[in-house]
């Protein structure tokens, strides 16, 4: 087993269990910690699943974002320890300064749960180090605040970075995402959010017809970036 | 002011049982428990007619869940409930407060809850009441469900005018727990017993005896019987209880749920022959409450834990670590009396089994005036356009897809949805590598309300194809029985007659009732009662999730066939209530006989991969049920007609709209064909290879090689897609 | 008399009486743990606000707090309303 990897859990949080199972299935030595119990050190990695910290309550991620944990993991991402941040995870990165932009109610105004498509652009950093540029990966999402939103001098700086992009192909977008940014990472790609849930699309049995487990590539992916470094 | 329920004759029976005038507290906990809600006076006596022994069932009814083992050492823990009155009148927190209810039963076995279904009976989608109802039960289902991190995977839904004011919101509840895990003991004398979650406040204050009358006009007096939901708290409760099962530190766990504390501690108690001393002042509250609130008080999201003083401890580090309240409010000990104590007063003192078994009652029943509507043969339909025919049950909010609902719940969550919703006839849910449970819930108010007795078989009967129809092996099953006002026997007819068609047709499919749950009252206020429904959850084993089927065709070239005859039974069908306006007729005749057998048959066909695809006939008909396998997958079909196995049918409606039990229709692939042949040859069924899936757009409908149909998949797909969107948003 | 243009505010909140388990969360979690001690109490709600066309604010006022029962924008069992001009 490869590497040491933190899946943090808040109140609220409910989906660390099938992350935790993507992980482990990927060869990667990963394990669930309480966040009051989260110790930034002893990880190489750590993933903030999706779910409903502190029950979204005011606005998704902004409680978890000011708790004594997530305050470390800034610490441990100024430190360039990988971070990623699925779903309710991303609005907490979004939340804690980490990642730009924000991320409210869907254009609908209401929770959605399905399938979508979208396209990895500029791949760089230890989480989306197996995937081309271009790429496609299929990916379920399951949210009511999922709309990324981003000012344009904020989007215009972003792009300045070249950073790794995940958009929503074209008629994919759920909830009118600017730009249909669906999940968004650091410069160096070392720190990722996304909507999508990369953990329900790794195993075939749960993927609908006509769509690939596009999850399974950012997972081996960490598992090679923590053995040979990226 | 407290209400208090109770009869003459209830109040002098408690005097007999004590032996002394009782306190106030002690009615108000006879009244709490023995309430309608909790104990079934109504329903007792027949209730014991169903069936619910197996081989595999390891717990019937009598605690807060069965459990049945679904695979060798893994048991299935499920159960429905209702919620009607309180959705009627707050709909979020109604039927959000109800999959909480549901949820906590299953924990207590300890269990882990992995799937959820909502079978929802709504009112007519474009009257603003009922939509307003609609609107915000789904909305309600949808917050609490995806915040507790438990996928809606399945449910029911229909539309009717009948539920207008007063709609039925079932919801159930399945968990998987390892049988040595189980929490199947009983409190110990000298166990502590610790309440845990929510503080108690004045949350439903009586609830239970208010689900015990029919609606009143003036909503805004029922405040005090609202209860709110707090998702968050119960996902704290699901992983205290998750840590606490796993570390083995409790002998007993329960729901403090209609009744409240009062219930849950005379159930505990008097189930199990012991006594309990109860120090009241010790709870957890919200606010400054009187004695007897606190003891009827239905703030949701608390349980009740029988622990061991030695496990005490480390029971303490869990709840502290999640942060999740408590108190200690007392010990079990082996007295045979509940005794209740308010700051050092003694409030209550009942034996423990006066207040769990209450007298049943003998209810009268009598078929109401309007029997003859569902034993009248039909004569005299016109014949319509066929087009128009289908178009008009294709839009039908009974039939069209619930993707506006489905989609607002999280149905992924855990990441075991195999067989999600909108695909196939069931939810198949993985619990390891291969293995899987499937799950449905069927209803139908129409078939009951006119002919209780067949209609109940008919609930079950189409439970029982949805499991088949996605591979799995029906196992069980649990029944809400959901009628009107048990006082009048007009009502309760309806109520004795569903059960009676219930218990007959569990013992001839060998489909175990391991629980289920009664809800009377359903009615308005001028006294008009809902469409009396049978709802039904039931469970199947997969043995391979791999070759678990769904319903959408999959290949240019394949064959459709039929199985089972069609016959021409259109009483009480959506064809005559959509197209002709009519609720009336005999409604199909349960043939549990040929269930049985087409089940075994095309379960054979789903293990020998000789289908691709599997969807059962139900409400539209056969010709409803090839659309959906059509629009599900954009491939079109070529059907002739004058091939589909029939008996006395001399109409193409009839032939296309009749409602027959036990058919199915499966795709079967070209290199499939003889083995497919070979199977129901062998199995002796009744089958008809109608035609093939084709690569165009369309379905063509033939007669003697005659096209007298052609029906555009886009169009079809339109509707079917979006119409209740349309319907519930902007209509 | 010609009709003008009016601010108006609702705030829905739950009754008193009844729990609220956004406003206590947001309390417990999020304030008290960050040492913001001063607050004692905080209750959660939806906020909308309203441009009125009414010939005079107290019409405007009545107006909207008609629309809320009628419209069940507010479900009078379990929440109570504040409607008030909306002041400059």
């Amino acid at each position: 087993m490869t590497g040491n990897v933190a899946v943090l859990k808040f109140p609220g949080t409910n989906c660390d269990e099938e992350t935790l199972r993507a992980l482990r299935r990927h060869g990667l030595n990963a394990r669930i910690v309480w966040h009051r119990d989260f110790v930034w050190r002893e990880y190489d990695a750590i993933v903030i699943p999706g779910g409903f910290s502190y029950g979204d309550h005011l606005r998704a991620g902004v409680i978890a974002a000011r708790t004594r944990a997530v305050e470390q993991v800034v610490e441990a991402a100024l430190n360039e320890v990988p971070v990623l941040g699925i779903c309710n995870g991303f609005q907490v990165l979004v939340e804690a300064g980490l990642l730009p932009g924000a991320l409210i109610q869907n254009e609908h105004g209401r929770f959605t749960c399905k399938w979508v498509r979208t396209r990895v652009r500029n791949p760089k950093g230890p989480w989306l180090l197996l995937v081309s540029d271009k790429m496609v990966l299929d990916m379920p999402v399951a949210h009511a605040e999922g709309r990324y939103i981003i000012d344009e001098q904020e989007y215009v700086k972003l792009v300045g970075e070249n950073p790794p992009l995940i958009l929503y192909e074209d008629g994919w977008n759920p909830n009118g995402s600017m730009y249909s940014i669906a999940g968004v990472a650091s410069g160096n790609g070392a720190i990722l959010g996304l909507m999508p849930h990369p953990e329900r699309a790794v195993e075939p049995e749960l993927t609908p017809r006509g769509f690939n487990p596009g999850g399974k590539l950012i997972f081996e992916s960490i598992y090679f970036a923590l053995r040979n470094g990226w | 002011m407290v209400k208090m329920p109770l009869s003459v004759e209830e109040i002098d029976e408690i005097r007999d049982i004590l032996k002394r005038e009782p306190t106030r507290e002690e009615l108000v906990m006879f009244e709490a428990h023995w309430s309608e809600h909790c104990s079934y006076k109504s329903s007792r006596r027949l209730l014991r007619l169903l069936p619910n022994k197996g081989n595999h069932v390891v717990l019937g009814p009598g605690r807060d869940a069965p459990a049945v083992e679904v695979f060798p050492g893994i048991l299935a823990v499920f159960k429905i409930e209702s919620h009607n009155h309180p959705s009627a009148v707050d709909p979020y927190n109604g039927a959000a407060t109800g999959i909480g209810g549901i949820i906590r039963d299953i924990l207590t076995l300890g269990a882990k809850p992995i799937a959820l279904l909502d079978l929802l009976y709504m009112g007519n989608p474009f009257n603003p009441h009922a939509k307003w109802l609609i609107r915000n039960i789904v909305k309600g289902i949808s917050d609490y469900g995806n915040r507790v991190g438990v996928p809606v995977v399945a449910g029911d839904t229909w539309f009717d005018e009948s539920f207008n004011k007063q709609p039925l919101v079932n919801v159930a509840c399945l968990g998987i727990v390892e049988k040595n895990k189980a929490v199947l003991s009983k409190p110990r004398p000298g166990d502590l017993v610790v309440i845990i979650g929510n503080s108690t406040g004045r949350d439903g204050l009586l609830g239970s005896s208010f689900a015990s009358a029919p609606l009143k006009d003036n909503m805004v007096e029922d405040i005090g019987a609202v209860q709110i939901g707090d998702a968050l708290m119960e996902k704290m409760l699901i992983d205290v209880v998750n840590e606490v099962v796993e570390k083995k530190l409790v002998d007993y766990i329960k729901d403090l749920g209609g009744g409240g504390l009062t219930t849950a501690i005379s159930e505990a108690a008097g189930d199990y022959d012991l006594g309990v001393e109860i120090y009241l002042d010790r709870l957890h509250l919200r606010m400054d409450l009187e004695p007897y609130e606190i003891l009827a008080s239905e703030s949701q999201e608390r349980m009740l834990l029988a622990v061991p003083r030695e496990n005490f401890n480390e029971l303490i580090g869990i709840l502290e670590k999640y942060e999740v309240p408590y108190s200690v409010i007392g010990f079990f000990n082996d007295s045979g009396f509940i005794r209740v104590y308010y700051k050092g007063r003694i409030i209550a003192e009942v034996p423990s089994k006066a207040m769990a078994r209450p007298r049943a009652l003998v209810r009268k029943s009598k078929p109401p005036e309007d029997v003859l509507k569902g034993l009248t043969p039909l004569q005299g339909i016109p014949e319509p356009d066929l087009e128009d025919a289908i178009i008009r049950i294709f839009s039908s909010p009974n039939i069209v897809s619930r993707r506006w609902i489905y989609e607002q719940y999280d149905h992924e969550v855990g990441g075991r949805t195999v067989v999600k919703p909108g695909i196939g006839d069931a939810a198949v849910l993985k619990i390891n590598d291969d293995k899987g449970i499937a799950v449905k819930g069927d209803g139908n108010p129409r078939y009951t309300w006119l002919n209780p007795f067949n209609g109940a078989a008919n609930v079950v009967s189409e439970c029982y194809r949805n499991l088949v129809s996605v591979g799995s092996t029906p196992l069980a099953i649990v029944d809400e029985l959901n009628a009107g006002n048990p006082e009048k026997p007009e009502h309760y007819w309806f109520f004795e007659n569903m059960l009676k068609g219930l218990a007959w047709i569990s013992d001839e499919l060998g489909l175990p009732v391991v629980g289920g749950k009664v809800s009377f009252y359903n009615e308005d206020s001028s006294g008009n009662q809902v469409k009396p429904t049978l709802t039904i959850v039931g469970i199947g084993r997969v043995e391979n999730v791999r070759k678990a089927k769904t319903m959408e065709f999959k290949e240019p070239g394949s064959y459709i066939v039929v199985i089972g005859e069609t016959l021409p039974e259109i009483g009480g069908s959506e064809y005559l209530y959509r197209v002709h306006g009519l609720e009336v007729g005999e409604i199909p005749v349960p043939r549990p006989r040929l269930e049985y057998m087409h089940g075994s048959t095309v379960r054979m066909l789903i293990n020998e991969d000789a289908v691709s695809s599997v969807h059962d006939v139900s409400i539209g008909g056969l010709v409803t049920s090839m659309l959906e396998m059509a629009v599900a997958s954009g491939l079109g079909a070529e059907v002739e007609l004058s091939l589909v196995p029939s008996r006395g049918i001399d109409r193409l409606d009839y032939l296309l709209f009749s409602e027959t039990q036990a058919r199915y229709i499966v795709e079967v692939p070209l290199n499939k064909v003889e083995k497919a042949r070979r199977i129901l040859d062998e199995m002796n069924v009744v089958y008809g290879v109608v035609g093939r899936v084709s690569s165009r757009s369309q379905v063509d409908l033939l007669v003697n090689g005659k096209r007298i149909l052609e029906l555009d998949i886009g169009v079809l797909r339109e509707i079917y897609a979006d119409s209740l969107e349309k319907y519930l948003e902007r209509g | 008399m010609s009709a003008m243009l009016f601010t108006v505010n609702v705030v829905i909140s739950y009754k008193p009486s009844i729990r609220d388990p956004e406003g206590e969360t947001i309390y417990r979690q999020l304030i008290l743990k960050n040492n913001y001690s001063m607050v004692k109490n905080v209750r959660a709600g939806k906020f909308l606000r309203l441009l009125v066309e009414a010939e005079s604010p107290e019409k405007a006022v009545e107006q909207v707090k008609q629309a809320c029962l009628d419209l069940r924008i507010y479900n009078p069992v379990v929440h109570e309303i504040e409607v008030f001009l909306h002041d400059r």
